[in-house]
């Protein structure tokens, strides 16, 4: 054995010989981002007694620096996105819809139509929704067909390719039409009217005939979008087990996970769903939008799948405040106390049920407004039109009603000639006063409210 | 194509396709993703960045166009000592709710108190006038742009 080996000398260095540019070494994370490293809570936060004291937010600053992550700032390695084809007409029966072009485009991984859907209906009291439409249109935001692609853009692109044929049927939008026995049926072999409510109380024809004078007034209020800021998005995740995660601008997601599992017709436990901060809701997004089919989209493409709907999306097809029909006779003394009201209130539901229900006994039991009422008679319809369909927004049918029972007050008080103040004063609720239907009602402090507001606005001068 | 520009003071680089939005550059090259997409078609304001110190709709804007540019955007504002004033007023008076709306509003506001140290209710209403917020009323909002004003001028 020689003592010692002759090494030949290595002329360039470890990085030449492996041919390496130092900077693809760099790793690739996002940009970085200041805030300070000391947290300073805010005096507003450390109060304790929270009334009379400022209010602000725990997530504020978060919210202030950009940093809170709503569902479209999230991503996930081999995330693809879907978009949905909507309708475009009112009502029509589906006759063909062909896929063939949109599925051949490069980047389109898997498409999705109503046929495909485990349990395609879903709804909070009916379950009278399709996820997407596979035989008839309701309305014109109704999805037809879903595409999953490698990006938004070419997604988007791939809704254009799809071909559908409809059989053009005859829509109804006006509510007060749908009543009629002859009306088209939106839903066949249902009849339009899906929900009707009745509160009776003393007898308002007699009411009538001992009245002073009675008025006679209707009063309609519009459909009205939530248009939250953030539009609804969802992120989709099937994995190995079974399972699915979906990220979601759910605002109810106890009741959203029983709908996706009733429609994939999956046990519950196999679906979670995780909430992060909603960029507004609004009573919007209450219910499930394409979390099924973002589900099913990433289960036929094992990756997951984002959805955010545009803001065309978001006004075609999310839910929107109910448009109402109120007719109102009142008769009164010729002080001004109300002796008899009649109410029919036509809420038009738009062409699903989704919370018209509670929305119309809500509506039905404030409609007589905060007065003290012997005789009252209310009767209250929800009928489907093949519009955009309605669903919860903030005062579930408490607005629409106020308007119409407060504007009635006005008309009155001036035809008789009284200080509008003054009828609401005569009329209002006091301490034990019973609601229209029977609650007795505690802690009533209207006519306190209403003095104390008349005295801090300046009402007497506002007068003169 | 690619786009060489500056945001919140670095140099940066990126190759896009042509039809890249300056807010897609943003949310999804750089994942800044303050800048939030509310309509992509230029009503919200929720995109709403600095370019060269003025706010615009980063929907509306390509990001071909911001060759040579200088961009700042909300992740800019703060650095490790402190927040912008802005944040600090916005946070303080709880001007926020689903904050959606936040990063944009702020935005256009600094660039009102850099050209206006000392603006009136009507002129802070006037430069947030392309910013929409569905929660708060605005209120507190006009609220926190004066009193950062107020304490940029106090103590600048
Ligand atoms: S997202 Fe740019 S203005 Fe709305
Ligand atoms: S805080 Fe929600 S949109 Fe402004």
């Amino acid at each position: 054995m020689v003592d010692k080996v002759k090494v030949k000398e290595r002329e360039s260095t470890l990085e030449e010989l492996r041919e390496v540019n130092d900077d693809l070494r760099l790793p690739s994370v996002p940009e970085k981002v200041s805030f300070p490293i000391d947290v300073v809570t805010p005096e507003a936060r450390t109060q304790t007694p929270a009334v009379g004291q400022r209010a602000s937010r725990p997530d504020g600053r978060m919210h202030g620096l950009g940093q809170t992550k709503y569902i479209d700032d999230m991503s996930f390695p081999g995330m693809i996105y879907a978009k949905i084809k909507r309708a475009g007409v009112a009502k029509a029966r589906i006759k063909k819809i062909d896929l063939s072009e949109a599925e051949k485009m490069p980047g389109v991984m898997a498409t999705l139509i109503g046929s495909e859907i485990p349990v395609n209906s879903f709804g909070p009291s009916y379950q009278d929704q399709p996820i997407i439409a596979d035989k008839l249109i309701y309305h014109a935001g109704d999805p037809v067909a879903a595409v999953a692609a490698t990006t938004e853009q070419l997604a988007a692109d791939a809704l254009e390719k799809i071909k559908i044929e409809y059989e053009q049927l005859e829509p109804i939008f006006d509510p007060i039409e749908a009543m009629k026995e002859s009306a088209p049926e939106v839903h066949p072999g249902q009849g339009n009217i899906y929900s009707s409510k009745i509160i009776q109380k003393g007898d308002v024809d007699k009411g009538f005939k001992d009245s002073y004078r009675t008025y006679e007034n209707t009063f309609s209020t519009q459909m009205v979008e939530h248009v939250p800021m953030e539009p609804h998005a969802s992120i989709a995740e099937w994995d190995a087990n079974g399972r699915v995660i979906i990220h979601s601008s759910l605002g109810r997601i106890t009741l959203g996970r029983a709908d996706i599992a009733r429609t994939l017709d999956m046990p519950i436990n196999r679906i979670r769903v995780v909430a992060t901060v909603v960029g507004g809701n609004f009573g919007g997004k209450n219910e499930i939008t394409t979390e099924p089919i973002l589900a099913l989209l990433s289960r036929k493409t094992g990756r997951p799948v984002k959805g955010i709907y545009t803001r065309e999306d978001e006004f075609m097809s999310s839910t929107t405040r109910h448009p109402f029909i109120m007719d109102y006779k009142t008769g009164v003394s010729e002080e001004g106390k109300i002796i008899s009201r009649k109410v029919r209130l036509v809420c038009d539901g738009g062409a699903y049920c989704s919370w018209s229900e509670t929305t119309l006994g809500k509506a039905c039991i404030l409609s007589a407004g905060p007065y003290n009422i012997e005789n009252l008679y209310v009767e209250a319809y929800a009928v489907y039109t093949n519009k955009t369909m309605t669903g919860a927004m903030r005062g579930f049918g408490a607005p629409q009603v106020c308007f119409a029972y407060e504007s009635h007050m006005d008309d009155i008080a001036r035809d008789l000639d009284i200080d509008p103040l003054q009828i609401r004063r005569i009329n209002a609720f006091h301490e034990g006063s019973a609601s229209p239907t029977g609650q007795v009602l505690q802690s009533v402090v209207v006519k306190d409210s209403l003095d104390v507001a008349a005295d801090r606005f300046g009402w007497e001068e506002w007068q003169k | 194509m690619d786009v060489e520009l500056i945001i919140n003071g670095e140099e940066k680089t990126a190759s896009i396709p042509p039809e890249t939005t300056l807010l897609k550059l943003l949310r999804e090259e750089f994942y800044l993703t303050g800048a939030k997409t509310g309509c992509d078609v230029g009503d919200c304001g929720a995109c709403t960045v600095l370019v060269d110190g003025e706010a615009v709709n980063s929907c509306l804007m390509l990001a071909g166009q911001l060759q040579g540019r200088s961009v700042e955007t909300i992740e800019g504002l703060a650095n490790l000592e402190d927040f912008h004033p802005l944040q600090k007023n916005f946070e303080d008076l709880g001007s926020l709710q689903c904050g959606f709306c936040g990063p944009g509003m702020i935005l256009s506001a600094k660039q009102l108190l850099e050209e206006n140290p000392e603006p009136t209710k009507q002129e802070i209403q006037d430069a947030i006038a392309g910013n929409l917020c569905r929660c708060t009323g605005y209120t507190k909002i006009v609220e926190a742009v004066a009193d950062a004003a107020k304490e940029m001028r106090e103590e600048p």
